[in-house]
């Protein structure tokens, strides 16, 4: 495609230290936190008012060039990925804080803005941002949209989506639309749109502006860790707790290598030779909180921890959530190579999950650290191997659909918030029939006729131009077909 | 991260990138603390983009000059370290590329004068100080760039205090606890030899001998963090042979940077000769705040008047040393004193050496920012571990026309002990 | 007409062979589900029962015409509930119904409504296949959210067949307090100095009262052993950080009966419209204005973040929402027009419908 019109216009949009089209510069934009794909754009803006996104939708919808939205670029699943021959809109220039209500528990952001920076305004007010992804502190609200991203405190309160209470967004084709409110409410009248939007990774459009709700913040916390010989124990602990009735605002698990990992990171103070690490938090008004942990060290006790260790005041409890959330970074100290999964398990089925991700580790003779969200069965093995070596990767990447697989059958998902991007699209058919998928094919293509929002992305198959991984439909790579 | 790096191109330091750059997983988590990518917020100029492009280049894909404009912009503040969990040695990384990429990149005769001069200068106290003093600095360096060192010299007093040489040693009062060398520095010794002096007397009031080898020389960390690497072995083998590790309990230096740069002298002499013993050198290095609170500090007198400062954490103390809590220890044991916090989570303040002068800037950004904390907090003074930092926050003060007194941690605890002399 | 599907194969053919589809479910809103101007009734109410319901993992399949009384009493068994207190439970409401029309009563304050606890949804769409959103585990990323987006949907978009929720461990004791203010003012602020309190509270329901005061109604629910102290030290914030005039506290049956009442909307005269409006707390003043000469009943749920009206003539109410830029749905009423007010991003709903049911099978969004 003859892209000159193209770039003159978005040359009359942006000044040039904003259209980036030197090769050095969309090197540095050729992946997201999977570097196991790369693809180099053919320009990247970086606006700094919503009209210009439009602006560039648009022009983008009119010459029917693909575009990726970016936020922090740090997607494990290729979210962020760009396009062969398109652009990407990177977004961090979008970073201000419109609006902070406290009386009304809201606050009104630009997708720029970081997820942490919210509850760091709203302190002050005793409020917070509860979605917590372990990467809160660079990634930001768009990518959270766009993921429905979730984090070891969303038991309780839920993922991303659970706190949008209203979006304007531009369409794929340039339309602009506005919906929900500053209601806790959110859209409350007719079909739920921002449930919609929200975890569509991108595929319909760019969101501009994002109302918030904020939560007061908790006024007690009592963190446990509770050490285990084995996995399955404190999988087992898990239900445990879950059937006590209680609800604590956190359920996490470390095994042996990642605990190992996050403690040459940070000094968590982690139990040593710990082959599992529970931590269970609760969170609320004191009395309750003060109440519930009476119950919950009496269920703890029962399930066969060795060593269970209360965090003494905010700073120990900081150190062990430190660890917990670099615990995918610090794998990088084991391994100079790793895939994470994403996969979710029935919460009663995780004993049985971890053991067959333990057997299949070594039939296929790679590491894989566990690290994961216990309270909702959201699993995160992350597959260690080194990509130096011929076919690692690969093999790694069969590991990990086979886990992701175990999954479905257990009646879960391949997904619980990384997102399908591009590197789990080949096993939405695992979880969904063809009408399902083509079902959402077709909303899609109402929204976006050209296909040109994040292409490539969540659905089987190439519909994208070739990406480095997968390669070239070879129709495609003589010129006979184009998927355009 | 993958790479395809043929580390044996590298001599002695491939390793070290290949190993920096392996461990990177791209995931981001340093963004936030990199002040430059806080400032342009653009892939290329922060850690993740610049390991990402020195990787590039390592593998042949990108030449060094495409590479160059934004590590060029990299402070070396080592901010992006702690941040990373994954244990990237981005300071190895940048100091060994920068050792690589300097004598292959292109620079114009005017940058190639100035930089000569800079590195046959600033190292060498005499030199700097009768370069100032006759005025010579002025048209030596304005002759070569007048621009860039307006801006440097814009740091510079138009008259430097005397020289005021310390002895070879410097007697402990009392029972003698430690023993101790100085490194005596180069750049502020001229600037502010006051705080050697209220160095050596605070270690002399805790029992602590200090020995001054009299033939010591800059330690060679600018040089080292401009790409110099062979200036900086010739500084450093100097120093190398001047003190005497095993004779003493540590070897003190008050100026951040310059433990930073020591503690890598293992880097440096990498697979050389001299190695080993360049790494007991670093072994001993240790800022003289952590020396004095590991030793226990005697009690300083109450000040004459209560005084609230605030402490800026200087990059190559906090970032490359992780140093944080001992100079607040001592700070807060000064009867009388408040000690606020700035509240930035420790960005570069933008001074980083010769950054004003290569990139004026961000460095003139980062610098209101800090500024901007500074004023925010109330605070009636400013202390710092680093004079560096110090003189930039003067500078961006007086810029809005406001003056705080700004003191180097050892100088207050000086003054508190003269105190105590006194009644 | 009236159609009623006994198999999901019977559902999809009348789906295939029909036009102007209106899936009903108990009936009990009475706006949305009476059929008009031709169109058909798609009585699913035989579509029912559970289907999976495993207490250890706290979420349960069922038809979406089951109704919502059979799952709350088969999740009580267990000591789960759905938090979000479906209304009209009494009345016959079935779980299909209630995401439809997406309501919840009061206990919606504190964890979220319909779309915050539903995770999956089977429907037949208007070429007659079976669609699946969604799934049967608490997390779930992959593809469109479908099922958050049919709340709301009122039956425009398909015909849900069945539907997956999570559920949450019932607290153990319920205590409400219930607290009166001179005017809306001194009670609005009340709201907003409790939304930035430590104190937890599962519903904060603003409710008008005689004489133009107002009253705040909070219940806690949690550990019995822990309740009385919460409920002393709530006491003492509304004393000391509000301008609260007298408080009561209501417990065990009292309590029950009161919810029982408030989220059957018994107390909305019989007769009337009745409308729910999301609102923030700070554009009540303005709506109460407006309300001023129609004085319907009402109620704000949700610490006023949604408004129940109960008018006399929905027209009317329609154009005061329209002036206020604030959209609403009709619950009872005159059949034919549920959305009243304005309709923000409808025309990315008309989107999605066209992908859904292009040729026009249920009535137009
Ligand atoms: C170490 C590590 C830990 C992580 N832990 C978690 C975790 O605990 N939980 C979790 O859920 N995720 C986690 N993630 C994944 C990732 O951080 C999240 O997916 C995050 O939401 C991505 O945000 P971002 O700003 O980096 O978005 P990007 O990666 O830049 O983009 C992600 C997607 O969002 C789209 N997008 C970005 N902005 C917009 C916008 N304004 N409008 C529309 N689409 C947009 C992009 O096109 C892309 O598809 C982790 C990642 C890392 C590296
Ligand atoms: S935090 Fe560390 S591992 Fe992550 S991108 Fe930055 S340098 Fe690489
Ligand atoms: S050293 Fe400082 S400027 Fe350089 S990449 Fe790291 S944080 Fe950024």
């Amino acid at each position: 495609m003859d892209h000159q019109p193209f770039f003159a216009a978005l040359q009359r949009i942006y000044p040039k230290e904003r259209l980036l089209t030197k090769g050095v510069q969309l090197l540095a934009y050729e992946s997201d936190a999977l570097t196991s794909f790369q693809t180099k754009p053919s320009a990247v803006v970086i606006p700094e008012s919503q009209d210009e996104v439009i602006e560039t939708v648009r022009l983008c919808h009119q010459f029917g060039v693909p575009y990726v939205a970016r936020g922090s670029g740090t997607s494990l699943s290729g979210g962020s990925l760009p396009i062969e021959n398109g652009i990407v809109i990177a977004l961090n220039r979008l970073n201000r804080i419109k609006k902070l209500d406290p009386e009304q528990r809201i606050a009104v952001v630009e997708p720029g803005v970081v997820n942490l920076q919210i509850s760091q305004a709203a302190d002050r007010y005793n409020l917070y941002y509860a979605p917590d992804p372990s990467s809160q502190s660079v990634c930001t609200i768009g990518g959270n949209v766009a993921f429905n991203s979730g984090g070891a405190h969303c038991l309780k309160y839920g993922m991303t989506s659970n706190h949008i209470l209203g979006l304007k967004v531009v369409l794929a084709d340039g339309e602009v639309v506005e919906f929900g409110s500053e209601s806790l409410e959110g859209v409350g009248v007719g079909p739920d749109l921002i449930g919609l939007f929200v975890g569509s990774e991108g595929l319909f459009g760019v969101a501009l502006e994002i109302t918030v709700r904020l939560l007061p913040k908790p006024e007690l916390y009592r963190t446990v860790l509770a050490a285990y010989n084995d996995l399955e124990t404190a999988g087992n602990a898990v239900a445990m707790v879950v059937a006590s009735g209680l609800l604590p605002g956190a359920m996490e698990i470390m095994d042996r290598l990642s605990i190992k990992a996050a403690e040459s990171a940070v000094d968590a103070g982690y139990p040593e030779n710990a082959a599992a690490l529970l931590i269970v938090e609760l969170e609320g008004e004191s009395e309750q909180v003060e109440t519930e942990f009476e119950e919950i060290m009496d269920v703890i006790k029962e399930s066969g921890s060795y060593e269970i260790r209360v965090a003494k005041d905010a700073e120990q409890r900081l150190r062990i959530w430190k660890g917990r959330k670099g615990a995918f970074s610090s794998v990088g100290r084991l391994s100079p190579d790793y895939v994470v999964q994403d996969g979710v398990v029935p919460r009663s089925h995780l004993g049985k999950a971890l053991a067959e991700i333990d057997r299949l580790s070594q039939e296929y003779g790679l590491d894989v650290a566990n690290v994961f969200h216990a309270g909702d069965g959201n699993l995160h093995p992350l597959i260690l191997f080194n990509g130096r070596e011929e076919g690692a990767l690969e093999h790694a990447e069969e590991l990990a659909g086979k886990i992701l697989k175990m999954c479905v059958e257990l009646g879960g998902s391949i997904t619980g918030e990384h997102g399908v991007g591009m590197e789990k699209r080949n096993y939405m058919p695992a979880m969904f029939s063809e009408v399902d998928l083509e079902t959402m094919k077709t909303i899609r293509r109402q929204v976006d006729p050209k296909e040109i929002s994040n292409p490539g992305k969540m659905f089987p198959g190439g519909e994208a131009p070739a990406l480095k991984m997968t390669g070239m439909h070879p129709l495609e790579a003589k010129g006979i077909i184009s998927r355009e | 991260m993958q790479h395809r790096i043929d580390i044996k191109k590298y001599g002695p330091r491939g390793e070290a990138m290949a190993e920096a750059i392996q461990s990177c997983v791209h995931c981001g988590f340093c963004l936030a603390a990199c002040p430059t990518y806080k400032v342009l917020g653009e892939e290329m100029d922060s850690p993740r983009g610049r390991i990402y492009l020195m990787k590039e280049v390592l593998e042949e894909n990108l030449t060094v000059e495409e590479a160059q404009p934004y590590l060029d912009r990299c402070l070396g503040c080592i901010g992006c370290m702690p941040a990373c969990p994954s244990g990237v040695r981005y300071d190895e990384l940048i100091v060994s590329y920068r050792a690589f990429s300097e004598p292959k990149r292109k620079r114009s005769l005017m940058d190639n004068m100035a930089r000569r001069m800079i590195a046959e200068t600033l190292p060498y106290p005499n030199r700097f100080r009768a370069a100032v003093a006759s005025g010579k600095v002025g048209k030596l360096f304005k002759g070569a760039m007048p621009e860039k060192l307006g801006a440097m010299m814009g740091l510079v007093p138009a008259d430097l205090p005397e020289d005021k040489p310390l002895p070879p040693i410097y007697p402990a009062k009392g029972r003698r606890r430690a023993r101790v060398a100085l490194l005596s520095g180069c750049v502020q010794t001229v600037l502010n030899p006051d705080i050697n002096w209220a160095t050596v007397r605070v270690l002399s009031e805790n029992g602590v001998e200090t020995v001054i080898p009299q033939e010591q020389g800059c330690c060679g960390s600018i040089m080292m963090h401009i790409g110099e690497e062979e200036r900086a072995k010739k500084l450093a083998r100097q120093n190398l042979q001047v003190f005497v590790p095993d004779e003493v309990d540590a070897i003190i230096t008050n100026a951040a940077g310059c433990g930073s740069g020591m503690k890598e002298y293992g880097l440096l002499f990498k697979g050389l000769s001299e190695e080993a013993e360049a790494e007991k050198f670093a072994e001993k290095v240790q800022d003289i705040s952590v020396f004095l609170d590991s030793l226990g500090l005697k009690p300083p007198a109450e000040l004459r008047e209560p005084l609230t400062v605030v402490y800026q954490d200087a990059c190559h103390l906090l970032h490359a040393q992780g140093i944080r809590s001992a100079p607040r220890n001592l700070l807060s044991s000064i009867p009388g004193l408040t000690l606020l916090e700035l509240g930035d989570d420790g960005l570069c303040c933008g001074s980083a050496g010769t950054y004003n002068i290569e990139q004026p800037e961000i460095a003139h950004q980062l610098g209101q920012r800090k500024v901007q904390h500074v004023l925010n907090t109330g605070a009636q003074a400013v202390v710092s571990g680093n004079i560096g930092c110090l003189t930039q926050i003067q500078s961006h003060l007086a810029n809005r026309g406001v003056s705080l007194p700004l003191y180097h941690t050892i100088e207050l605890l000086d003054w508190a002990y003269r105190r105590k002399a006194q009644t | 007409m009236s159609l009623q599907p006994t198999t999901l194969e019977e559902l999809q053919s009348i789906v295939k062979d029909n036009q102007g589809l209106l899936p009903i479910g108990g009936g009990t809103k009475p706006a949305l589900s009476t059929a008009f101007n031709g169109a058909t009734r798609l009585d699913m109410s035989r579509l029912s029962g559970i289907i999976e319901y495993e207490p250890g993992e706290y979420t349960f399949t069922a038809y979406a015409g089951t109704p919502v009384r059979t799952i709350v009493a088969a999740l009580a068994e267990h000591g789960q509930y759905l938090p979000f207190d479906p209304p009209l439970i009494e009345q016959g409401a079935t779980l299909g119904g209630v995401i439809a029309a997406n309501t919840a009563g009061s206990g919606r304050y504190r964890y979220g409504g319909v779309r915050d606890f539903i995770i999956g949804v089977r429907f037949v769409d208007g070429q007659g296949q079976l669609v699946r959103g969604g799934g049967k585990v608490v997390k779930n990323a992959a593809g469109f959210d479908l099922p958050k987006f049919m709340v709301g949907s009122a039956g425009r978009f398909g015909a849900f067949v069945d539907v997956s929720f999570k559920v949450f461990p019932e607290p153990r004791a319920y205590v409400t307090l219930k607290a009166v203010f001179a005017s809306l003012g001194p009670a609005l602020e009340a709201i907003y100095s409790l939304f930035t309190a430590p104190n937890e509270m599962d519903v904060l329901d603003l409710e008008s009262l005689d004489d133009g005061r107002f009253g705040l109604l909070m219940r806690l629910g949690g550990l019995s052993t822990a309740l009385p102290g919460r409920v002393e030290r709530l006491q003492a914030f509304l004393n000391t950080k509000t301008e609260v005039l007298s408080n009561e506290v209501i417990q065990a049956e009292a309590d029950a009966a009161l919810w029982q009442q408030v989220n059957g909307f018994s107390w909305v005269p019989d007769g009337s419209h009745f409308a729910k409006v999301p609102i923030s707390p700070k554009r009540i003043p303005l709506l109460e204005n407006v309300l001023l000469s129609l004085n319907p009943s009402r109620r704000y749920t949700a610490g006023g973040n949604v408004a129940w009206l109960a008018v006399s003539d929905i027209e009317q109410l329609d154009m005061l929402l329209n002036k206020l830029n604030l959209p609403g749905l009709v619950l009872f009423g005159p059949p034919g027009r549920p959305f009243i007010g304005p309709r923000p991003g409808v025309s990315l709903a008309r989107r999605v419908k066209q992908a859904l049911d292009p040729s026009g099978k249920f009535l137009e969004i």
